[in-house]
């Protein structure tokens, strides 16, 4: 069996929805994660796809531990990351890094881009003064800037530009886990390639192991090793990239799939369009959650909540037509 | 082959800052036929959307001034027209949807009253038949338990139900033409996927031509009848959309088109267009793609290429050709 690094089991995440001011009462929660069950292997690319607002998001925030998970498990390179405390817990925070989506709004406008790359170094006490500026260079070297850019301010940098500044930051600690939340979705496509292009090398380079969260089917399927999609906080369907996309088996995969528009004006395909919006994760459907939206759901959907099984292949999959 | 409804020659609209004269379009020609889909596609900031509202004079003035050029509708140049022309012109005969469909609602107001506010406005019917028509059109858009819904908020619909909201508005006066900047970038997929669906059936219901402008060739590629290549406020390539992706001339169309990555197989790396997009305040001199592009000659940043003609419906700006 491969060298597993991140071992996931039934994460929970629920947010209380309040009411009043002073006197707060709880009203109901968010099932923004319901249930998450996932690992990643050393070295390995997981994707996480899903439509906005199905948590994904989340996942990686409470694996960082950025949020308290309500129940469930998080297991890094051995260590239950939810019982460790002071000392032992920033050493784990090393480890694990992430890198935003948004190049705005993720740099502090007021700091220099040396910086900004270098903080961690110094939170962390492992550099200072010279030495730190000498990692600093190294790794502006590494994501493709040039040094005079240390100096200078993120208002001076393009999109991608600053999305490298991010990963120099994400870099600066040796992680052994980057988890990327939608790390190209706000560039342009020319962009885009740059910035997927760097992090594979850069993968290959340090050994890094990557959960990447998209929205974007394609870039999903250019990075990943494997892939887990995502439905109102829950997955659906995990396998192995390439028999992911060429055989999906859960209905909402097939219609997220055949959703994409195709750079190909000659592609003949049978186009699959659900119906109505994703429901609200304070109040999930009975049974199988997208059975609401189903094309092929059946009257037992929305009784019975699918498990989630391997199916063959390591193929994992949450749907009564499948399976049983 | 049908005749062109909208023309657009020449234009220029430039944008006289602090920092210089931003040249966000520098000399765009373009033509829309009745019934068609044309794609104007191009990466952010390369002046698509600036061409859009300068066809419905719509441009903030100042900073903003359409300096030269043509924009022929119906035999007649909209450039010279004063403002109550327009006025007559947007809605009734050109519509527009935007890609931000919360920021385009008024949140204080009822949707349905939204709607027919717009009819009352253009068509002079009185509020009782306006309300009426916007009913109609929200069904034609079908959102479920229409006569219900228009009494609601904008903030009680989801984005894809607001888009909606937005093309049922747009096309409640019947236009010839709709302008739909990225109309489908904000949302998801699956919903994506069932607004272009509700166009692509109304445009086929009423014939109308639409100017599609979105950065996503996956978009363009199913919806366009022709495709207009966009690069910092110049046309690049101009062709049929079948033509086009099956033969990409422009070095930046082919970059393009090489960068995204595929859903069908998996490539190890992906092509990159090294660089980023120049400033329009100081364009490159010559072909403004010149700095960036792989097959770039002497002569490139000397001259600037003209748009010419190189295959039956595809043009092409490059010395190359």
């Amino acid at each position: 069996m491969a060298d597993r690094l991140l071992d996931v089991r039934g994460l929970v995440k629920h947010f209380p929805i309040k009411e009043g001011i002073i006197f707060q009462r709880r009203k109901g929660v968010i099932r923004a994660v319901d249930g998450v069950d996932l690992f990643i292997n050393r070295g390995e690319t997981l994707g996480l796809v899903g439509e906005s607002g199905c948590g994904k998001t989340t996942v990686g925030r409470v694996i960082l531990r950025l949020e308290e998970p309500t129940s469930g498990e998080v297991i890094f390179d051995g260590k239950n990351v939810y019982a460790l405390q002071g000392e032992e817990l920033r050493q784990l925070r090393r480890d694990m890094q992430i890198i935003f989506q948004d190049p705005y709004s993720s740099l502090n406008p007021r700091m220099m881009v040396g910086d900004i790359i270098g903080e961690p170094l110094e939170v962390h006490r492992i550099a200072t003064g010279v030495e730190k500026q000498e990692r600093v260079f190294e790794l502006i070297e590494k994501v493709g800037l040039s040094p005079e850019h240390y100096f200078r301010y993120p208002h001076e940098f393009s999109g991608g530009q600053r999305q490298r500044i991010g990963v120099a930051r994400a870099l600066a600690l040796n992680p052994k886990l980057i988890i990327c939340d939608e790390p190209v979705s706000a560039l342009d496509v020319s962009v885009q390639s740059q910035i997927l292009n760097l992090m594979k090398d850069l993968q290959k380079e340090f050994n890094l192991t990557y959960l990447f969260i998209s929205h974007d089917l394609s870039v999903i399927r250019h990075i990943s090793d494997r892939v887990a999609v995502m439905y109102l906080g829950k997955i659906v369907e995990l396998a192995e990239v390439d028999e992911l996309f060429e055989h999906p088996l859960h209905p909402y995969t097939e219609a997220l799939l055949s959703a994409i528009p195709i750079p190909d004006p000659e592609a003949k395909r049978e186009k699959i369009i659900l119906r109505g919006d994703v429901p609200s994760p304070a109040n999930p459907p009975s049974g199988c959650r997208f059975h609401t939206r189903c094309h092929k759901a059946m009257p037992i959907c929305s009784k019975v909540e699918p498990e989630f099984v391997d199916v063959g292949n390591e193929h994992y999959v949450a749907c009564l037509l499948v399976g049983s | 082959m049908s005749e062109p409804i909208l023309e657009v020659q020449n234009l220029r609209t430039y944008f006289f800052t602090e920092e210089g004269v931003v040249r966000a379009v520098d000399g765009v020609s373009l033509d829309l036929r009745r019934g068609e889909t044309l794609g104007l596609v191009g990466e952010s900031g390369c002046g698509k959307s600036v061409t859009s509202l300068s066809i419905m004079r719509l441009i903030p003035d100042p900073p903003g001034k359409i300096v030269g050029g043509k924009i022929i509708y119906k035999g007649e140049n909209l450039l010279e027209k004063d403002e109550e022309y327009m006025r007559h012109i947007r809605g009734n005969e050109i519509a527009m949807i935007f890609q931000d469909p919360m920021t385009s609602l008024n949140p204080v107001f009822r949707v349905g009253d939204q709607i027919a506010e717009a009819i009352q406005l253009h068509q002079g019917v009185g509020r009782k038949e306006a309300l009426r028509r916007a009913v109609e059109m929200m069904k034609l858009v079908r959102i479920p338990l229409a006569e219900q819904r228009a009494r609601e908020y904008p903030h009680q619909f989801s984005g894809g139900m607001r888009q909606r909201i937005m093309i049922a508005m747009a096309l409640s006066c019947n236009p010839e033409i709709l302008i739909a900047d990225e109309p489908s970038t904000a949302l998801d997929v699956t919903i994506q996927a069932q607004i272009l669906e509700i166009m692509k059936t109304l445009q086929r219901e009423r014939g109308m031509s639409i100017l599609l402008i979105t950065h996503d060739l996956g978009v363009i590629a199913e919806m366009s009848d022709r495709v207009a290549v966009m690069y910092a406020g110049v046309i690049v390539e101009y062709a049929d959309v079948k033509s086009l992706f099956k033969q990409p001339l422009h070095p930046y169309t082919r970059g393009l088109l090489t960068s995204i990555p595929s859903l069908a197989t998996r490539s190890k790396r992906l092509n990159v267009i090294e660089g980023t997009v120049p400033s329009l305040i100081d364009p490159p001199p010559g072909c403004r793609f010149h700095p960036r592009c792989p097959r770039a000659m002497p002569i490139c940043s000397r001259e600037k290429p003209e748009l010419k003609e190189v295959g039956e419906n595809h043009s092409v700006a490059c010395f190359l050709y």
